[in-house]
């Protein structure tokens, strides 16, 4: 028999409706406990959380799901829509009703929300508009407001929008973090570049917390914000003065790390999670 | 930087680019020609089929090129490092961020962004001839 190592993620398909479109969704889950549920990156996939999913540390406490949103990776279109006649264009408003008729549909008590980039700018504004349906979240790579990114080049019929698409966003990167996985990134970003534009729609256009900050129930939904230092879109600086206009809201400043931590760097970045994770226990105890 | 040394400097740009290997491996459309401006030096490259055809230093006004990547010698020298600073460590970073400005043809910057990634990552090998 060959030599074979199964992996303890599984994966498997859930079929909702949001907003009268039918999507067949796609995740992948490790582990037991308070579920921590993780968006992936604009143009990208699930793939991004390989490391969390297997790291034992955390899914022998937390139940750890990464799902595909609608057009990326395994999840495909809307399955009743002629969605092909339209530009697809991301809204903060679609995008939060998935993500809560996501975790509604999986049975999701307490769950945190973790997303990186787009996922991290979600983040905020599930914690703005859902509170009630959230423990904490995790936005990483995330800003009040996060222009400069809705660009023609990563469509453009002229280029190679694989390319343009996955080394566009290569200096997002520390360089520091291992080879292996920054290719990985990048071999992610060339398999997602048709939805890359129409996910910065919603990160560079349509997501602006600007003069809102302040109506997040923080005592309700802890926010805990990390951002790395080699991210030029969402700076700490950034990060910093989001987190500082929120209730009770902390921020970390992630070192020698990017705009995509979890997937370019696991192992650097799993020690800012634990970070976050314990302040999210302590005010937990601290509520109860 | 005196003549020798600037030959030098050349010389080595182009002996690491020609046995890089994933230069090698995914150059065979990366042919394009641009102008490194660092302030106090502008550096001409023209490749070919991922290979270094020249390199002129200091080129000619009349000298032609498609685009242009233009930054001060400060940013140029941090870029360069082997482990640049962030900010620093990116034409779009040093873009976004700095006082790097990205001129010309910006198509062809597009679309040999992969390659010409690669291709300025050398200078982190080799060093800013600034």
């Amino acid at each position: 028999m060959p030599k074979a190592k199964f992996s303890p993620v599984t994966g498997r398909y859930v079929t909702i409706e949001v907003e009268g479109d039918e999507y067949k969704v796609f995740y992948l889950e490790n582990g037991s406990g308070q579920p921590i549920v993780c968006q992936h990156t604009a143009g990208c996939h699930n793939h991004q959380w390989r490391g969390l999913l297997e790291d034992e540390e955390f899914t022998q406490n937390y139940r750890v799901i990464a799902y595909d949103l609608p057009r990326h990776g395994k999840s495909d279109p809307p399955l009743n829509q002629e969605w092909w006649k339209e530009e697809y264009k991301l809204t903060a408003d679609f995008y939060t009703k998935f993500i809560v008729t996501l975790c509604d549909a999986l049975e999701l008590e307490n769950p945190i929300f973790m997303g990186s980039s787009f996922g991290g700018n979600v983040a905020l504004q599930l914690a703005l508009y859902y509170p009630d349906r959230f423990d904490a979240v995790i936005p990483v790579e995330a800003a009040d407001h996060s222009p400069g990114f809705y660009l023609d080049w990563w469509q453009h019929p002229h280029a190679n929008a694989a390319q343009v698409c996955a080394s566009g966003v290569w200096d997002l990167m520390a360089p520091q973090s291992p080879d292996k996985d920054r290719w990985a990134t990048w071999f992610y970003y060339s398999q997602g570049s048709e939805a890359f534009k129409g996910d910065l729609y919603f990160y560079s256009v349509d997501h602006d917390l600007r003069g809102k900050l302040d109506q997040i129930q923080g005592d309700k939904v802890k926010v805990v914000m990390l951002t790395g230092d080699y991210d030029y879109l969402t700076t700490p600086e950034d990060g910093r003065r989001t987190a500082s206009q929120i209730k009770n809201a902390e921020f970390i400043e992630m070192v020698g790390i990017g705009h995509f931590p979890m997937s370019e760097n696991h192992e650097l970045f799993r020690n800012y999670l634990k970070e976050a994770l314990d302040i999210i226990s302590a005010a937990n105890k601290a509520k109860a | 930087m005196a003549v020798a040394a600037e030959y030098e400097w050349s010389t080595r740009f182009q002996e690491e680019n020609d046995r890089n290997e994933e230069l090698s491996a995914h150059g065979k459309f990366f042919t394009c020609s641009y102008l490194l401006d660092m302030e106090t030096k502008k550096i001409l490259i023209r490749t070919h089929s991922g290979k270094i055809d020249t390199i002129n230093v200091d080129p000619g006004p009349l000298d032609h090129y498609q685009f242009a990547i233009r930054a001060s010698a400060d940013t140029w020298r941090k870029f360069a490092m082997p482990t640049p600073p962030p900010m620093y460590h990116g034409i779009w970073a040093a873009s976004f961020q700095g006082d790097m400005k990205l001129e010309g043809d910006l198509l062809v910057l597009m679309q040999n962004l992969r390659c010409l990634t690669a291709q300025l990552e050398i200078l982190r090998v080799v060093g800013a001839p600034v």
